[in-house]
């Protein structure tokens, strides 16, 4: 029969290992000794847009920030769990956390450059990382800057302070700079919150451009981003792995009536 | 008040390209119903059963279009969100699918004159049918051309062609009433020809919808159960 | 009847608006009281700099001179006539000169002499070059060759004793000093007292001794004659003149260009006349270095000490214990750091220093006394609450997500540390140095327990090696006001100068705090959206 429209999401329970990025393993996290992740297991499929949605303190970013350890920097942390990347699980203790965070790179709610020039801002992983070949380091940062759709904004004017651009250029240049480093994985942890409804579809695009580079997790309280960018959803409620799937069925017809109660704002 | 819509400017490039995929095959559909009148009319000038029979087979293929543009329209509302002339274009395919399945739902009974060897008797009513047919062909065809380019003049130009097919339906009626007062031992095939009439008048008005949609499209102004001169008056002024 | 209970419900009503303020007007005692105590901070701030400034600038400005004569009626003593130079005009000088009659006779009009006061104009005011000066009316100037009328010649005069002077010092420099070491040479090779060679020199010594006598009774000839208000007359070498002038008759651009260098003199002259007069370079100087030294010192121990507590160390009792100390040090009396940079630095380590690495030279100390190094560490023990507190504050003021998006790119902490959290809270540790900086250029006490002093007879900078002494004493300007000014004074003059002295100090603090407000808000603004 004639096929109008083609889908490219792939069914999640036949992902085969290569097409998997990370392979969440019965994750639970604890904080201050409440359980915020309670035994969660998913597989975060390769190249592609995974969002997470729930509301306020269901455990997204808490699940989003165990993916490259940002939560060890919280004073009361435990987990249980693994998660496999790269056939390796990146909680052994083998796992050199600096070089896993250049492999798994992270961007925040609120645009965070350093105070320092653009060229700069996108070089710091790189300087820690100990390249400091001046030829190299301007091709990868052309190279991040086009990447994040900021190249023909800043061209003239790399060596101005980056806090110097607007909110939604402040923001493509925090993911230039993790771009620099090429990372596997993206991590988004609500990157939009801050900023305007247009500058937000600026950098919707953008990451929707970016899963040709790496596999993108994107956070976000806003359903409505969630179902325009994502590949994939996955609906989280009080630390628990309600629904996930891909999103057109899942903004279309969620199995689950929590998901459906949610995602039509009939919740609570 | 006019507003040109222009699909490729938005922000995100995979949004542009659903709504372009979607018009596309609105009118692929709306090609594949033109091509199957077509097809009937062939049919029914050289009473092929076969091609006919074809054309019978094809329709199931322009259901299953209109299954999945709506699915793609849902599919689009709940995950674009769509807004203004994105959201009046996707109203705008969604109730088109509707109108054209009907189309082609009126063409296979027109088609089922043939397979059921049910031809009208009367060489005078057939030619009268053909005629009817080939100006619906031609009205169908501007309705489509007014619906690819949105363009709200073709589409006022295509509503008025309706009159004349309504007035050579009426002249056919007139002309078949008398034919069966003549011949009532076969009225049950009359009956099947009166209904193949009714049909092609039929795709006639429900191309008076589709340009109907396109005025809504480009007006923002819903024009159906309207006095359409005074509408366009204003419309157009 | 019920008129009057509304009359009586009136009367409360009015009684109890009497009594108890409403919103509005508690509002306005309350900005009232705030905004007088306010102004009377502020009048205070400003008379404390206006007294300052008036006192000090009155320094540089050339005074007026008035000739005063006193009549008594009843010791004929009394009586006579003086030159004052007062910074004041003829009517306010008069009225000031009554008031201080009338408290010293205790308002005794019978006994209170009387006096009148006039504006001379031909009073000369002389500076001599030991900073000493002198009033006085010319007379005559008396040369080699005779003596003149004319004050215009002075320059010419001067001219010729500059002359001989040259003569007189090249004769010294080029002639005795060699004779005299090539006698010494002599001398030690034991030659006999009647050799040829000795005689000759000895020969030309007494030669070239008695031309140089010869010369300096020539120069004793050149002098100046004045008067003074009695009539008497006074003389004064023209090799001691430094200028002279008629303080009278000067213009007003005169006065400031007397001023200007006055000025200068001020800041790049060492002191005269007991610190009464000259300039105040040394202590300038003194200071400078010290407080240099000290925020060489000072900048990382407070940096790295703040750095340990806000990042690295737990957030537990002991922090916060060591939290509370390092407030309270700062309010250690100043004199206290004083005692324990004597009894510590000086004594305990510099002793320890003579005894392993100068053992030479004991028993003469050479760190083992007050010096500079131990000025400087006694200081920066002094400032580091300051640089901490401040230091702490800019590290609070890192944003976290700065810290986080560090750590995503993968950097450690030591790394994030320095290349994120450091830059930004680089406008705090400024302006704790900085303050610190502004702290110990005024501080006093705990510097003259170890190593300032009141006059050091050189630099703790010259050419010798290893060019910078940190084990010599150095003056101070805190020092150098207590000292000089508050210790012998011996004339209004000499006060004075303190004052000026004051100012200068208020200045140098002033533009330290300012420097540190300038660098705090520009920094601010680089990262003024974090």
């Amino acid at each position: 029969m004639l096929k109008l429209f083609e889908k490219e999401t792939l069914a999640l329970e036949s992902l085969s290992d290569e097409q998997t990025a990370l392979d969440v393993k019965n994750l639970s996290v604890r904080l201050n000794d409440s359980l915020v992740l309670d035994n969660i297991s998913m597989r975060i499929p390769k190249n592609k847009i995974t969002a997470m949605i729930g509301q306020s303190g269901c455990g997204k970013s808490t699940l989003l920030s165990s993916f490259n350890r940002m939560n060890e920097l919280h004073q009361h942390y435990a987990y249980s769990g693994e998660v496999i990347m790269d056939g390796r699980n990146i909680y052994s203790k083998k796992e050199n956390v600096a070089k896993l965070r250049t492999q798994v790179g992270m961007v925040f709610q609120r645009p965070n450059p350093f105070p320092m020039s653009i060229y700069e801002n996108v070089c710091f992983g790189l300087r820690i990382q100990g390249q400091s070949e001046r030829r190299e380091l301007d091709e990868i940062v052309e190279q991040s800057l086009r990447h994040a759709a900021l190249w023909d904004e800043v061209k003239d004017r790399l060596f101005e302070s980056a806090l110097l651009l607007s909110g939604g250029q402040q923001q493509r240049l925090v993911i230039a700079r993790a771009l620099a480093l090429k990372p596997e994985v993206l991590l988004l942890d609500e990157p939009t919150s801050a900023l305007d409804p247009l500058t937000t579809l600026h950098i919707e695009e953008l990451v929707s451009q970016l899963k040709h580079n790496c596999t993108v997790i994107i956070v976000t309280h806003n359903m409505q981003q969630a179902a325009r960018v994502s590949d994939y959803s996955a609906f989280l409620h009080q630390g628990q792995l309600i629904e996930y799937s891909d999103s057109d069925s899942l903004f279309t017809m969620p199995e689950k009536k929590q998901t459906e109660d949610y995602i039509t704002g009939r919740y609570g | 008040m006019k507003r040109n819509i222009e699909l490729n400017t938005h922000i995100s490039g995979k949004f542009n390209q659903e709504l372009e995929n979607l018009t596309n095959s609105v009118l692929t559909m709306g090609g594949e119903v033109e091509q199957q009148l077509i097809s009937t009319i062939s049919a029914i000038r050289e009473n092929n059963a076969s091609e006919a029979e074809k054309v019978l087979l094809n329709d199931a293929k322009i259901n299953s279009m209109e299954v999945q543009i709506d699915d793609e329209c849902m599919r689009i509302i709940a995950k674009r969100n769509p807004t203004a002339s994105d959201l009046r274009l996707i109203m705008t395919v969604y109730r088109a699918t509707t109108d054209i399945e009907r189309i082609g739902d009126e063409i296979c009974r027109i088609a089922k004159l043939v397979t059921k060897d049910k031809l009208p008797p009367s060489d005078l009513v057939q030619s009268g049918m053909l005629m009817i047919a080939e100006k619906v062909v031609v009205m169908m065809r501007g309705t489509f051309d007014a619906l690819a380019r949105q363009d709200e003049k073709s589409a006022v130009a295509v509503y008025e062609q309706d009159n004349s097919i309504d007035k050579k339906h009426k002249e056919l009626l007139k002309q078949t009433a008398k034919e069966m007062s003549g011949a009532t031992d076969d009225l049950q095939t009359w009956f099947d020809v009166l209904w193949a009439i009714r049909s092609l008048e039929r795709i006639g008005d429900r191309c008076k919808n589709l340009c109907e949609y396109v005025l809504f499209l480009t007006y923002g102004k819903d024009v159906r159960h309207s006095s359409m001169k005074k509408t366009l008056k204003k419309l157009l002024k | 009847m019920a008129k009057a209970n509304k009359k009586a419900t009136d009367k409360e009503m009015r009684k109890s608006k009497k009594v108890i303020l409403n919103a509005q007007q508690k509002q306005a005692v309350s900005s009232f009281t705030a905004g007088l105590s306010a102004a009377i901070l502020l009048i205070a701030l400003i008379s404390l700099v206006v007294f300052i400034m008036i006192k000090g600038t009155a320094y540089f400005w050339p005074a007026n001179v008035f000739k005063v004569t006193t009549i008594s009626a009843t010791s004929p003593s009394d009586t006579g006539q003086v030159f004052v130079k007062s910074s004041v005009d003829q009517a306010e000088f008069i009225s000031a000169l009554e008031n201080r009659l009338e408290t010293q006779f205790s308002g005794n009009k019978a006994s209170m002499p009387e006096f009148e006061v006039e504006q001379p104009t031909k009073v000369y005011q002389i500076n001599l070059l030991n900073g000493d000066e002198k009033l006085g009316v010319f007379s005559r100037l008396h040369t080699q060759s005779g003596q003149y009328e004319d004050i215009q010649r002075l320059a010419k005069i001067k001219a010729e004793v500059n002359l001989l002077q040259a003569d007189l010092r090249s004769i010294q420099d080029e002639q005795l000093t060699v004779l005299h070491r090539k006698i010494a040479n002599l001398d030690q090779k034991n030659v006999e007292q009647g050799a040829p060679a000795r005689l000759h020199e000895l020969e030309l010594f007494d030669y070239w001794q008695s031309r140089a006598d010869e010369l300096s009774s020539q120069i004793e000839q050149y002098s100046i004659e004045f008067t003074d208000a009695m009539g008497n007359p006074f003389r004064v070498a023209v090799k001691n003149t430094d200028t002279l002038f008629l303080p009278n008759q000067l213009s007003l651009g005169d006065k400031f260009a007397y001023s200007a260098s006055k000025i200068f003199a001020f800041v790049s002259e060492s002191p005269k006349q007991a610190s009464t007069s000259g300039g105040v370079f040394p202590a300038l100087f003194g200071t400078v270095l010290m407080v240099l030294i000290m925020a060489i010192i000072v900048a990382p121990f407070g940096a790295m000490a703040a750095i340990y507590l806000h990042e690295y160390a737990p957030n537990n009792k002991l922090t916060s214990i060591i939290r509370i100390c390092v407030s309270n040090m700062a309010g250690v009396p100043s004199v206290v750091y004083g005692v324990f940079g004597l009894g510590f630095f000086v004594y305990f380590l510099g002793g320890s220093i003579d005894s392993i690495f100068f053992s030479e030279a004991l028993p003469s100390p050479t760190f083992g006394t007050p010096g500079l190094f131990w000025a400087a560490l006694t200081m920066a023990l002094l400032t580091l609450p300051v640089v901490i507190v401040s230091t702490e504050e800019g590290l609070r003021r890192v944003p976290e997500g700065l810290r986080a998006g560090s750590y995503a790119l993968g950097a450690t902490k030591i790394e994030t540390i320095l290349k994120t959290v450091l830059p930004i809270a680089s406008p705090g540790i400024m302006t704790g140095v900085i303050l610190a900086v502004a702290r110990a250029a005024g501080e006093v006490a705990p510097l003259i327990l170890v190593g300032a002093v009141k006059f050091a007879p050189s630099l703790p900078v010259d050419s010798d090696f290893p060019f910078l002494h940190l084990e010599r004493q150095f003056m101070h300007l805190g020092v150098f006001i207590y000292d000089g000014a508050f210790h012998n004074q011996t004339n209004t003059q000499g006060s004075s100068m303190m004052f000026a002295s004051c100012m200068l100090l208020l200045l140098i603090v002033f533009v330290l705090n300012l420097f540190a407000i300038i660098v705090r808000k520009r920094l601010r603004d680089r990262f003024l959206r974090l």
